[in-house]
């Protein structure tokens, strides 16, 4: 709570005390409790029972079991797929920035068609997850469109679906799929720079480079910072994807997380260790994310101050 | 144009000719191989063909018989437009407190939200499910199979997601800007809608964007909420991309016909709301 | 501002048609014509025949409706997994359909959560009786005849389906009967660029279909009791069998790595291949479609196993696993009569031919499938229905499936360089009898 106490909120506390609408958070928060934390508190129950199909009729009585699911989830396969899954993530995050930045800025200017070019950027993120899968398997497979390009070219491109390559298989894939959602966010996030900014950094002569990188994208800041957040946990969520493209049960090199909460769930039918599967790994990602969240000091009040 | 305009340019022309087409051409790729497809047969598809052997529409008229995609596409867009809506405002709403005010457990509110996001949603399923059916055998309400029962559903999902944007966003405003308004004694409510709503359209439209395609492309939990008469464009779609055990091939020039056909609403829906993707400042003109 | 006051309007009055949208299909959903019933069935969706999948439900709902006075609603399912998160979510919550369409493989996982009717003489007579059905589709009902939970509905057997043009002028005379003999032919098939044998050995399902085949025919079922066997020579040789197609006998198009069973039939559909290994029925649509258009025809796949002339002693003569859709009533169904009336009525001979002309779907009802004998096409497909085996009845059966193909998933970058090693495959077999053990000691 140190970080409520910073000089903007003891300025304001005045002002703040006497006419806090705090009745504002009700309907979300409500809403919230209702549909997120009770489902979230039944799943946590859930992880500490042995439900599995032989129970699940009469799931009330299904025998408490303590941490056994969650030993259980430890000694199977799980680390090894979570270290998949982030190392996943962070590279496809962290390579769908530039492109998310790029298009923002490169749409950001009028000009005749923008708005076709904008609709365009949008395309990848408005297909359906298990088309964009279908399309890429099918253009990946050992005689397909890619290796036959490639092999004009003089490279053989091998197997894209299985084995080693399956991991940037699914990190290609990903970010073509992903980068829009950094476009938007960033674009949202340009819309803040003030006119007079440009104004006065043109008046300065300021070239495009430092133009850009000193007073256009310290606005991005914010929004790119947090959408990279988002875009690691729908990284480390998405399940589609890589069932699409590699099929259950998975190449041992892209078995990520959620797809042996998956197959343990909807194969398995063991849902117990599944729910203590998927807790454990909801822990592990969300660790690292406050560490985040404080050290990029995204939580804290800034009160419009840039500086 | 101009010489300002041209001033104002953020990337030299070259730079942003090179840009723009690389980025769509690396998107158009493989989408004209999505169109290609949906002209072609499913076993020139299946064969790995690129360019069809024979052009053909059926896949387009075939694709409202196969499943029922246009029920599912007016329940998507009613559901979705609506979770759209809504979970800017509530978003904008709950952004604003937080962002203006300071209060006990305003931090961990902030980071529960994020905690929120990251919860998968294969985790949720059964216990949503059970909470929803719990409503309809003890409290009468039938949730399950309702378009209200979905709307609530992925509203609340959305809401995390539409608040942080709105948080990060409404920081970037000037107080000073709310300021006049309250010295005249506006309601907090009349403050929000009339200067902060309309100086954060760009915000409101992203995050209404995206929580209309968290709803558009969820399949997970529409596949269980909903009844035939209310399932959604999502659920029609995952229809497309059943395979008859024992060797029928998928109807895959179908599916690309479908994909085509239901993301064709969402890129209109935006191409309307792109405008107010402009300078929400300049646009609102600070005073 | 009047502009402003007016888009306000528009605004307002677009978000009222729209809640008016969202309330409109809120309720009524339970409404039955006047006071009649509603029977809910869960089927598959059919996206070959889609709009002769609707007239048969329209027309089964009409004959239902002046049988019993009530309606009938089908709700239908994309895939296996869909229905599966359906039975999950209705078996926890006491709510959902009446009537599901199981497949085969996923019977004994329904019947292990006890949620469904088990059925006894007086339930078999209200849903027609035992004696309708042809005997095999029977084996996968149920643990043993008492505790039966499944009225079989289609059958779905696998067999072959071969190039007549190219084994014609390979001087084949007929189809092969044992593997040793399918590799021969596909050895005398394969030259320039055409393939003796299309194999889909990136497909899901596929792969432990074969073995569990060659291995059945070898005299081991892979579960015995509540043990498993899969760390077994005949385990082993059928695995190699099936990786040997590629690597030594070269008699498999490389690309087949990545083949799915629907690219494995494009790619017998082109006309270049000599057989291909798994197929069903449902096939014959896309086949005909293709360039081997009445030229092609389906076969028993062999019952010999690999490295025999004949069948051991303890073999058995398994041309198919026990493939199809059993029907099964949810035992929380407040209309568990009207269920089985319903059961009864799609499981007669007129109605299941019907569905036959309508989808394809081979009939599980015995008089109807007597009456197919007729369609020379159908006569190895109607064999391989009376010589299907079932697979072991275990809730754990799933799990071994999984582990089975999981040995060929992790074998495929090592096929492409052109060999699986014995250690490896050494390894990954006893990976997958620990996978399939555990499960069985899980299982009560």
């Amino acid at each position: 709570m140190t970080d409520d106490s910073t000089a903007t909120g003891r300025r304001r506390r005045g002002v703040s005390a006497r006419q806090r609408p705090l009745w504002l958070l009700a309907p979300g928060g409500v809403l919230m409790t209702l549909i997120i934390v009770i489902p979230l508190l039944l799943a946590l129950y859930i992880s500490l029972i042995d439900l599995d199909q032989y129970t699940l009729r009469r799931w009330l009585d299904a025998p408490f079991i303590g941490l056994s699911n969650f030993t259980e989830a430890f000694g199977s396969g799980l680390p090894h797929s979570i270290w998949i899954s982030v190392s996943f993530a962070v590279i496809a995050t962290a390579a769908t920035v530039p492109f998310g930045i790029a298009a923002a800025v490169a749409t950001q200017n009028a000009y005749r068609g923008r708005a076709l070019v904008r609709a365009v950027f949008l395309i990848p993120y408005v297909l359906p997850s298990f088309v964009v899968a279908t399309v890429w398997r099918t253009m990946l497979q050992p005689d397909g469109i890619v290796n036959t390009v490639l092999a004009k070219a003089g490279v053989a491109g091998g197997l894209w679906l299985s084995g080693p390559k399956s991991y940037w298989t699914l990190v290609l894939v990903e970010i073509w799929a992903a980068w829009p959602f950094i476009y938007l966010m960033a674009l949202a996030g340009l819309q803040s720079v003030d006119h007079e900014v440009y104004e006065a950094s043109a008046i300065d002569g300021a070239d495009w480079w430092p133009k850009l990188t000193r007073v256009v994208l310290p606005y991005l800041r914010g929004p790119v910072l947090l959408a990279c957040l988002l875009a690691t946990l729908n990284h480390i969520n998405n399940f589609t994807l890589p069932y699409v493209l590699f099929g259950a049960p998975a190449p041992d090199d892209v078995n990520v997380m959620p797809m042996i909460v998956y197959v343990t769930s909807f194969q398995g039918l063991r849902f117990g260790l599944s729910a203590a599967m998927a807790i454990v790994s909801l822990l592990l990602v969300a660790i690292p994310l406050f560490a985040y969240l404080r050290a990029l000091r995204l939580d804290v009040h800034e009160d419009g101050d840039r500086t | 144009m101009t010489a300002s305009g041209e001033a104002h340019r953020l990337l030299p022309r070259p730079l942003l000719a090179g840009v723009t087409v690389s980025l769509c051409a690396m998107v158009l790729v493989p989408t004209l191989y999505i169109v290609l497809a949906s002209l072609n047969t499913d076993l020139g598809v299946a064969s790995g063909e690129f360019w069809p052997g024979a052009f053909s529409l059926d896949s387009y008229s075939r694709i409202w018989t196969t499943a029922d995609l246009a029920t599912g596409l007016l329940n998507s867009i009613v559901v979705c437009a609506l979770v759209a809506v809504a979970s800017a405002l509530l978003g904008t709403m709950t952004a604003y407190v937080l962002v203006r005010y300071t209060f006990l457990g305003r931090l961990t509110i902030l980071r529960g939200l994020v905690g929120l996001q990251s919860v998968p949603g294969t985790l949720m399923l059964l216990p949503v499910f059970v909470l929803f059916s719990s409503a309809g055998n003890y409290l009468g309400v039938t949730v399950v199979g309702t378009r209200w029962g979905l709307f609530l559903a992925y509203l609340t999902f959305a809401l995390p997601f539409s608040t942080w944007v709105m948080v990060t966003y409404l920081r970037g405003l000037p107080r000073e800007l709310e300021e006049a308004g309250r010295m005249d004694g506006a309601s907090t409510l009349r403050i929000l809608f009339r200067i902060i709503v309309p100086l954060s359209l760009p915000a409101i439209v992203v995050s209404g964007i995206f929580a209309f395609l968290l709803g558009w492309n969820d399949v997970l939990f529409a596949s269980v909420l909903t009844r035939p008469e209310t399932h959604t464009a999502a659920v029609a779609l995952s229809a497309f991309g059943a395979t008859q055990e024992g060797g029928a091939l998928p109807v895959y020039s179908q599916v690309m016909a479908a994909a085509l056909i239901s993301a064709a609403p969402v890129v209109l829906l935006y191409l309307v709301f792109q405008r107010y993707l402009v300078g929400g400042l300049t646009a609102g003109g600070v005073k | 501002m009047s502009r402003r006051r007016m888009r306000a309007v528009v605004a307002l009055a677009g978000a009222l048609t729209l809640t008016a949208g969202l309330a409109a299909c809120g309720d009524g959903d339970e409404g039955g014509g006047g006071g009649g019933k509603t029977l809910n069935v869960l089927i598959g969706a059919n996206t070959q025949y889609p709009q002769e999948f609707r007239a048969w439900q329209a027309s089964i709902s009409d004959k239902f409706k002046a049988q019993t006075g009530a309606s009938v609603k089908f709700e239908e399912f994309a895939t296996a997994n869909d229905e599966l998160t359906k039975i999950q979510t209705s078996v926890v919550s006491g709510t959902g359909p009446d009537v599901y369409a199981v497949g085969t493989t996923l019977t004994p996982t329904a019947y292990s959560t006890g949620a469904f009717v088990k059925l006894d003489d007086e339930r078999w007579q209200k849903a027609g009786g035992r004696d309708r059905f042809v005997p095999a589709t029977l084996g996968i009902s149920g643990p043993d005849e008492q505790n039966q939970v499944g009225i079989p509905f289609v059958s779905r057997p696998f067999v072959m389906v071969y190039n007549t043009e190219l084994l014609k002028a390979a001087g084949i005379s007929k189809p092969a009967t044992t593997w040793d003999e399918l590799r021969q032919h596909a050895k005398q098939l394969t030259k320039g660029d055409q393939h003796g044998l299309a194999v889909a050995y990136k497909d899901n399902f596929d792969p432990w279909k074969f073995v569990w085949g060659m291995s059945v025919q070898a005299g081991n079922p892979l579960v015995d009791g509540r043990t498993a066997r899969i760390q077994d020579p005949v385990v082993k040789q059928a695995y190699q069998t099936y990786f040997g197609w590629l690597t030594t006998d070269k008699v498999v198009d490389p690309a087949a790595i990545g083949w799915t069973n629907a690219q494995a039939i494009a790619a017998f559909a082109e006309g270049k291949t000599g057989y291909m290994a798994l197929t069903s029925t449902t096939a014959a649509k896309a086949l005909d479609g293709g360039k081997v258009k009445g030229k092609w025809s389906f076969a028993l796949l062999p019952t010999v196993p690999p490295g025999a002339t004949a069948r051991p002693a303890n073999g058995v003569e398994a041309a198919s696993i026990l493939s199809g859709d059993n029907l099964l009533v949810a035992d929380y169904s407040k209309n568990q009569d009207l269920a089985f009336q319903f059961v009864k009525l799609i499981t007669e001979q007129d109605a299941q031919l019907d569905y036959y002309k309508a989808v394809g779907s081979l009939p599980a009802n015995a008089a109807a499938l007597t009456s197919l004998q007729s369609d020379q096409k159908l006569v190895p497909v109607a064999q391989a229905a009376q010589k299907s085996v079932a697979t072991p009845f275990t809730g754990a059966w799933a799990d071994i499936q999984l582990a089975m193909t999981n040995v060929v998933v992790q074998s495929i970058p090592d096929l492409a360089k052109g060999s699986v090693g014995d250690a490896q495959l050494d390894g990954r077999l006893a990976d997958a009898q620990k996978a399939a053990q555990s499960a069985l000691d899980r299982a009560k």
